[in-house]
């Protein structure tokens, strides 16, 4: 891809160049003969899929002079989308990213999949490049998150990008009288990709000083090669205005850093949330994840947890205020934990805009770090996600 | 893992597809009771949302996803007012109900559709809808095009109970058709009558009634109401002589409220669907306590609002 940029705009500087009119109305009754169509199918006589864009600004402040976002005002993310029907019951998304990655801009697919909605009754299949469904967040893409952040754990287990590999998964919903689904992927996802620097002494995890090669990548963790995933989620309507939902995730493959650390890892993990309408517009949402990762490596094996509970009040169909705490262990074989707390305000212009307030305060061992956000969500087109 | 799958596959047979119904999801209430007038009792309907919420700020549940799962006929309004239902059609998974299949009904079809943008639309509009105004239930003469739609969609999924389901539809037709009659001759002396509303939700009720909208509270379409709109409205409303201000049960009052107080308007928090409000719970019920409240309001010299959010119209 030379241009990125403009590989990604293209489509909408011509469809920007369309005549534009003020906006007017007939005022005679028009009788409509047909079914207005559903998203992806709303091409007129050019036959164009649903194209979008959507971008996320971030203003963020931070005391910690390691972060390399600290006291920035950017871009972190601009998602443009193309999604539609390419033959009966079979849609095509694509989101292509440009994000920043550090300290530079990089462009990805970020997902890239098709759908296949006829397997049989009750069983559709993915292929393509997705956002792997595994708990709660991590198949929810930056700009539809309610919040700035996303959780340590899921940065610690799954990096900063989620968890996302090319391959293909199945999902089953029995019909039953309640929600049920069940769904299994084999996967290939990315390893890092680095070169080594020199060496250094290390403590393993015996706690004996050995010899490492040091990379000049990050050391984040997440999981990569030949992955295999799975999903069990269900709910129950507690009341007509409040539901329950169970979630069981499994993912297994191996480490990042695979070549360096001969690593094999399973990360499983467990969500639980409740959601209450208390009114016309409010609504409470309390979400928990809980993550484990078993991490054997060819001296021993380590375990590390984290989760995340988030509850947010929607005042009404613009105002949301919530909190989240959040705990993890790392991934690496000397435990980090970290503790921390974030305040969330958001306001929603209309469906895809938002303004975004956050503040969290972070307890690591050694330090205590206090950062700030302000976000700017806004969105063009028509851009739907799946449910998670 | 086989022991899942067993389980699963038993759960499944335990659960059998009911012959017997047509199992029918609707997107909102109204929908819902039209088709069990049309269908009577060879379904048994479930509405994905209830009277007391916005249609267009649904929260899909799952709960709903198996609702969908399970249905052999799906209703929507259409139009982009029930967008939320394309999220649960894709979660699913039932063939039998996506677009395209013979489950899959849009009651908007054959409606005769008003406000509908001629050219481009974006968001300095508020959230416009692109195929025209989707609140076109709020005709009662709708309902009749509504239910039509119903039955042709239950005689594709069940052919052999649709001399039945005709039956119920021509009747269900008839006591529209009078009521239609009524709740025209209770509101024909104030044909000309100016009101403004919260949302641009009556434009069909409106015409329908020969009323005159004389402006919403909010300024576009989504967009909540402003102080500067408000004080615009306040003076549109003393040049065209408005006596009602229409608010959805699901929407604020206080902007409608404030200019409520400087104007002498009724405020009339009244019911968009059935379930709206107690006692409102058919598609008859709705505008029974839409137009009885507004008669009321028009016909009443400027003062105490006749209906409000503590004392429905209904009661």
């Amino acid at each position: 891809m030379r241009n990125p940029v403009l590989t990604l705009c293209l489509p909408l500087l011509l469809q920007a160049a369309m005549p534009c009119f003020a906006q007017d109305y007939h005022e005679e009754p028009q009788v409509r003969i047909a079914a207005a169509p559903p998203p992806g199918l709303r091409g007129r006589s050019l036959n164009l899929p649903d194209i979008s864009v959507v971008g996320v600004l971030n203003g963020h402040l931070s005391d910690d002079k390691t972060d390399s976002t600290r006291d920035k005002f950017e871009f972190d993310e601009v998602e443009v989308a193309f999604q539609g029907f390419i033959y009966p019951k079979l849609r095509a998304d694509v989101f292509l990213a440009i994000h920043k990655e550090g300290t530079k801009y990089e462009a990805e697919i970020c997902e890239a999949k098709a759908s296949y909605l006829g397997v049989v009754d009750g069983l559709t299949a993915e292929a393509g490049k997705i956002h792997i469904n595994f708990g709660k967040l991590n198949k929810v893409h930056t700009h539809q998150r309610p919040m700035a952040d996303q959780p340590k754990a899921l940065t610690d287990f799954f990096g900063e990008h989620s968890l996302t590999g090319q391959g293909g998964t199945l999902s089953y919903l029995p019909p039953l009288p309640f929600y049920l689904q069940a769904e299994a992927g084999v996967w290939q996802a990315p390893a890092h990709e680095h070169e080594a620097s020199g060496k250094a002494e290390v403590a393993n995890l015996s706690g004996n000083t050995v010899e490492a090669a040091v990379y000049t990548e990050s050391t984040d963790f997440s999981l990569s090669g030949p992955l295999y995933t799975g999903r069990l989620k269900t709910s129950l309507a507690l009341t007509s205005k409040s539901e329950l939902e169970f979630g069981a995730s499994l993912a297994g493959g191996h480490g990042s850093h695979y070549k360096e650390h001969l690593d094999r890892a399973i990360v499983s993990g467990l969500d639980l949330t409740f959601r209450a309408w208390t009114g016309p517009e409010s609504r409470w949402t309390f979400q928990n994840e809980w993550f484990r990762l078993s991490r054997k490596v060819p001296d021993g094996n380590l375990e590390r947890d984290g989760f995340y509970s988030f509850l947010n009040y929607r005042l009404d169909k613009q105002i949301d205020l919530g909190g989240r705490f959040d705990y993890s262990e790392g991934a690496m074989p000397a435990k980090s934990i970290e503790r921390a707390f974030a305040a969330i305000a958001s306001y929603h212009f209309l469906e895809t805009n938002a303004v975004r307030l956050q503040y969290k305060v972070r307890g690591m061992e050694a330090k205590t770090a206090h950062e700030g956000w302000l976000q700017f969500v806004f969105g063009l087109g028509p851009h739907t996600h799946e449910l998670e | 893992m086989e022991r899942f799958l067993l389980i699963l596959l038993l759960t499944g047979l335990a659960f059998p597809a009911q012959a017997a119904k047509v199992r029918v999801a609707a997107s909102n209430s109204d929908l819902g009771y039209l088709c069990e007038r049309v269908a009577g009792d060879l379904a048994s309907v479930e509405s994905l949302s209830s009277g007391d919420q916005d249609p267009h700020m649904v929260d899909p549940r799952p709960s709903m996803v198996a609702k969908i799962r399970r249905a052999d006929l799906l209703l929507r309004v259409g139009l982009d007012i029930d967008m939320w239902v394309d999220s649960l059609l894709g979660a699913g998974k039932n063939p039998r109900v996506v677009y395209g299949s013979p489950g899959y009904v849009d009651a908007s079809v054959n409606i005769p559709l008003l406000q509908v943008p001629k050219d481009k639309v974006d968001g300095s509009m508020g959230d416009l809808h692109i195929f025209g105004n989707p609140h076109y239930w709020l005709d009662p003469a709708n309902g009749k095009v509504m239910a039509r739609n119903i039955r042709d969609g239950l005689c594709r999924v069940r052919p052999e109970d649709c001399p039945a389901f005709d039956a119920n539809l021509s009747r269900l037709e008839g006591e529209l058709g009078a009521a239609l009659k009524r709740w025209e001759k209770t509101l024909s002396p104030y044909e000309g009558a100016g009101i403004v509303t919260y949302h641009n939700s009556w434009v069909y009720f409106a015409r329908r009634f020969n009323l005159k909208l004389l402006g919403t509270l909010e300024p576009k379409p989504g967009v909540p109401p402003s102080p500067a709109h408000l004080d615009r409205l306040i003076k549109d409303m003393a040049s065209g002589n408005a006596r009602a201000i229409l608010v959805e049960s699901y929407f604020p009052t206080k902007g409608a409220r404030k200019v409520a107080a400087t104007t002498g308007a009724e405020v009339l928090v009244v019911p968009s669907s059935a379930g709206g409000q107690p006692g409102v719970k058919t598609y008859f019920d709705l505008f029974d306590a839409i137009v009885g409240s507004l008669a009321r309001a028009l016909a009443s010299p400027s003062g105490a609002p006749s209906c409000s959010k503590e004392s429905p119209c209904s009661n």
